[in-house]
């Protein structure tokens, strides 16, 4: 470390090292330039004078003079560890351990640059080489508590088989502090140690139960709370409880204690005990609203028949009168019990009859508020939402609409009902009345933004979405704030529409936002082990190995693979080209128009800066936001490799949703336009594997098989090879043993006669085995019967389609199989099993309705203070006669 | 609601969030830690180096076993190829496979 300076200057370089860890930028850069005066060509100098540079926004320079610097001094192991800084600050992750590697190459006994390795290696999840990294860390320096600890979590990490490892290591560990016991200050962390010791000892069963036990008793100074809690994650539900009882009396918050009990009760399975508990909660605490609901709720899901119904009806009858919006959301998961919905129809249907009768329930004296009927109209109306039928549910929300108009919930409910029977541009301008009655109420404004993006309305949506972002720049902010359900509605209503370069900006910030979360784990590496919070760091750890899989990240990366394919399917060059050669003229106007608008904004924005840079909320540091070069997404659709990106995101889909069709559809889509057959034919696999049965896996698996019997004799070795595995793997696909496909899709057709999508499914691979059977393919789905699905229900019945499906169906005619005519009868003969659905045209729906109706985005739209005004010359559909009176009525 | 409270939150936010601020800018990954007992330390270090050895000597064995298989080096770029895999797995592959392709594929389709 600028070994051959002078003391002098070889002190002011040790300064430059100090100010840059203490963050004294200005001071490290005087220093370095002191250096530099005398010596210009330094190495080592110019490296961390480029280090410090980049500290202070001036990147492009600070690589300049790192690069500089390695230039001058390629075996100082002091530039290759700055310049791994540097990269490393730019999430290079891969470069930063390069040049790690080079700097250990030179001085391999190096402390910093191995503590530095370690935590690239962590973010990385390279944890062989993590373990390896600790484990000189902890050679080089046995005496530093971080390095034990860092060395008996990365075993813990490395593989379940490294754990007996790590308690050893732990166990070593504890025998180095004096009398076994660790100074004061640090009672807390060596409690952590001590239970992330047990953590370990769990998962590999070391000692017996018995012991294990024992040693939980000897964590001193363990809060019992804590201790409690520890065992019942362990499994030791028995024990725990036997704690809580000895410990009661020092428990202060017996509240807590109470339910803790409870909880641990019905974990054993001691309900009755459990019940009585809770009854003994209420005692104490009347108000305990939680625990009236929990104490009779909780039977809904076991009971069954005549139980089942007496139960509900106590459960339900005091909610209604109190007036709880949220009922039907709690009994939701009943609906999935067969049986159960019918049972809640008749007990419904009856309190309403008693109540528009006497104003009474059945069974009762006393009479109801009047809003106890409009609850149970409330009530009713998701229930037959629920179940499809969607007439029914629509009048009783208008009569609860008429009973008390000033209910907000109502118009939300509405809406809803509406986007489930097809009437999206309704349900918006619905979502969006509703909002109207509170301007305040984020969450409705947040709904009718979502109702407006999913009937493809997306201007209006920024618009009445921005109202409740915060000042300043107001469309960014939802970016800023992460806000994914708004991207992901945005992308999916530009895909509809077809811009694919908006829909896949909108797709890739999505992404972006879970590649910043996976950055943001990095400063926990070191924060993590110096405080001890190791079950809390290792649980950190094992969401970010699952972050991928949730279910937004699916979205997005499912909706660019799409964008991308069908970037690829259509490239935009055929048509659009000749445009753009015609018109260069115009095109090198636009451009120029365009660079002086962008330039005019940046001098505007910076003399933004300069006036507010004086005192108002700006923080210390001055973020200049980048101009986003590519709003509309432009750029990315003229990448000359489409289906490459797409890989990049189906390849995460696969690690982490491996579980998903939709994953495996998407790979077979991708790896047989890429010619990858082998690719291919493992997402056909893994769909069989999944759900052979499902009308998707059978087309993909007929699809690549017709593909594969068409390709030419393999000439190649690659070809070759392809061939003998795909022979040798044939025989384990049981749909195809001893079949051709043609006899397979029949088959498949024989099995599953009655749904409609598997019909469909199996038209699609007759026309694609054969295109002359194209009128057999279409007469196979037009005799496709729409069953009355049996149910028990009181009121009406219920068709089996799904709106959805025959969606579906339709496109399938129009574009796959071409047949226009049968489109056509195809499209009225759904108008009429769904007559709000605005893609069949059917006669209730807005589509039919109002000719006029035209909630486009051109509308004049006045930030939605006029609310009422815009409804208006929109759908007479909404008004039922009270819409003028209730406006007279709106605060 | 918001409308009403935005004006005053504003006002303390922005002082609040400036001290927030410099303080989150003085923040720096410097510590000092505290020094373990060093004979001990020794000591411990000694008992958990005895196991590392014994399966370093065992890796050590498999890596040559698997040296010792004959491979067809064009196969390995087909596989690396058609599987999009990187070349040193498909390699690994092909040798744990005793230099049977298709076998090899076979494994890595599952």
């Amino acid at each position: 470390m600028g070994a051959s300076l002078p003391p002098k200057e070889a002190n002011l370089f040790k300064l430059i090292v100090k100010s840059y860890e203490t963050k004294q930028y200005k001071k490290g850069l005087k220093a370095a330039e002191a250096i530099l005066k005398k010596f210009p060509d330094h190495g080592e100098t110019l490296s961390m004078k480029g280090l410090t540079l980049n500290c202070m926004d001036r990147k492009s320079e600070a690589y300049e003079l790192v690069r500089l610097g390695l230039k001058n001094d390629v075996k100082s192991h002091v530039c290759w560890h700055v310049y791994g800084l540097l990269y490393r600050s730019d999430r290079e992750y891969r470069e930063a351990i390069k040049c790690y590697r080079n700097a250990l190459r030179i001085d391999p006994d190096n402390i910093e640059i191995l503590r530095d390795l370690s935590l690239l290696q962590a973010q990385m999840r390279d944890l062989t080489g993590f373990v390896e990294t600790r484990q000189q860390l902890l050679t080089l320096k046995p005496n530093h508590r971080m390095n034990w600890i860092g060395f008996a979590v990365a075993n813990h990490l490395c593989s379940k088989y490294f754990v007996a490892k790590a308690v050893e290591i732990l166990e070593a560990y504890e025998g180095t502090l004096e009398d076994d016991y660790p100074p004061d200050n640090e009672r807390c962390e060596h409690g952590e140690m001590l239970l992330y010791k047990v953590l370990l000892m769990h998962i590999i069963h070391v000692r017996e139960k018995h012991g294990l036990f024992k040693e939980l008793c000897l964590l001193q100074g363990i809060k019992s709370v804590v201790l409690i809690s520890l065992l019942e994650e362990c499994g030791f539900l028995e024990r725990a409880l036997e704690e809580l009882h000895k410990k009661e009396p020092k428990i202060v918050d017996k509240l807590v204690s109470k339910e803790q009990e409870v909880s641990l009760l019905v974990k054993l399975g001691r309900l009755e005990e459990g019940a009585n508990h809770y009854k003994a909660l209420l005692a104490m605490n009347p108000d305990n609203y939680r625990s009236i609901l929990c104490l009779l709720r909780i039977p809904l899901d076991f009971l069954q028949g005549d139980k089942f119904c007496a139960a509900a009806a106590n459960y339900i009858k005091p909610l209604l009168t109190k007036g709880v919006p949220s009922l039907f959301s709690d009994l939701s998961p009943l609906y999935d019990q067969p049986g159960k919905a019918d049972i809640l129809e008749q007990l419904i249907l009856e309190l309403e009859h008693s109540i528009s009768g006497d104003g009474r329930y059945p069974d009762r004296t006393e009479k109801e508020p009047p809003s106890t009927l409009l609850w149970i109209l409330f009530f009713l109306a998701q229930h037959y939402d629920r179940r499809g039928q969607y007439d029914i549910a629509l009048s009783k929300i208008d009569e609860a609409i008429q009973h008390t108009p000033t209910v907000i919930d109502l118009y939300s409910v509405k809406s809803r009902i509406l986007k489930h029977a097809g009437d999206l541009v309704a349900a918006a301008s619905l979502a969006d009345e509703a909002r109207c009655m509170d301007l305040a109420d984020r969450y409705i404004n947040s709904e009718s933004v979502k109702r407006m993006l999913q009937a493809d309305q997306v201007a209006l949506a920024e618009k009445i979405a921005v109202l409740f972002t915060k000042d300043g720049d107001q469309h960014n902010n939802l970016h800023d704030m992460q806000c994914m359900w708004y991207e992901l509605a945005s992308g999916e209503s530009y895909f509809r529409q077809g811009d694919l370069g908006r829909a896949l900006k909108k797709f890739l910030a999505v992404e972006k936002h879970y590649a910043d979360i996976t950055e943001d784990q990095f400063d926990f590496h070191s924060y993590c082990l110096r405080k001890m919070t190791l079950r809390a760091y290792v649980d950190m750890l094992r969401f970010q190995d699952r972050l991928h899989s949730h279910a937004y990240f699916h979205k997005a990366a499912a909706g660019a693979i799409r964008c991308y394919l069908k970037l690829y399917d259509s490239p935009l060059n055929s048509p659009a080209e000749v445009e753009d050669n015609t018109s260069k003229a115009t095109q090198k106007k636009k451009m120029k128009k365009q660079r002086k608008a962008e330039r005019a904004k940046k001098e505007a924005e910076e003399k933004n800066e300069g006036s507010s840079a004086s005192g108002t909320s700006k923080s210390g540091k001055r973020h200049i936001k980048p101009v986003d070069p590519d709003p509309y997404g432009e750029k990315l659709l003229k990448t000359d490799d489409p289906l490459s990106e797409a890989t990049k995101y189906l390849k995460l889909l696969q690690k982490n949703s491996s579980d998903s069709l939709e994953t495996h559809l998407l790979s077979f889509e991708v790896n047989m336009r890429k010619q990858k057959i082998l690719l291919a034919f493992q997402a056909v696999k893994q769909l069989l594997r999944l759900d052979a049965d499902n009308p998707d896996s059978h087309c993909c698996l007929i699809k690549f098989f017709h593909k594969v019997s068409s390709m030419p004799a393999p000439v190649s070795d690659a070809e070759k090879l392809v061939w003998s595995v795909l022979e040798a793997e044939r025989p384990s696909i049981s749909q195809l043993h001893e079949k051709t496909l043609s006899e397979a899709n029949k088959i498949f057709l024989g099995n599953h006669e009655d749904s409609l999508m598997h019909r469909a499914a199996v038209a699609e691979m007759l026309y694609t085995l054969d295109p002359t059977k194209k009128l057999e393919a279409v007469k196979i789905i037009e005799d496709s019967s729409n069953k009355i699905v049996p149910t028990n229900g009181a009121l009406g019945s219920v068709m089996e389609w799904k709106l959805k499906d025959c969606i579906a169906v339709h496109k399938l005619l129009d574009n796959v199989l071409i047949d226009t005519d049968a489109a056509l009868r195809w499209k009225v003969r759904c108008a009429e099993y769904f007559p709000y659905s605005i893609y069949f045209e059917g006669s209730r729906s807005s589509a039919v309705n109002n000719s006029l109706n035209n909630l486009d985005t051109e509308t004049p739209l006045n930030g939605g203070a006029n609310g009422p005004d815009i409804i208006q010359s929109g759908n007479a559909f909404t008004s039922n006669g009270k819409l003028e009176a209730f406006k007279n009525l709106k605060i | 609601m918001e409308a009403g409270d935005g004006g005053v939150d504003r006002v303390v936010d922005s002082k609040d969030l400036q001290q927030q601020s410099k303080a989150f800018d003085k923040l720096t990954d410097r510590v000092e830690d505290r020094q373990l007992d060093s004979s001990r330390a020794q000591s411990a270090m000694a008992s958990i180096a005895a196991s590392a050895e014994a399966e370093k000597n065992a890796m050590r064995l498999r890596e040559k076993e698997l040296a010792a298989v004959k491979i067809n080096a064009a196969e390995v770029d087909i596989i690396a190829n058609e599987l999009e895999l990187d070349k040193k797995v498909a390699e690994r592959t092909l040798r744990e496979h005793k230099g049977d392709a298709v076998a090899a594929i076979r494994s890595l389709l599952h």
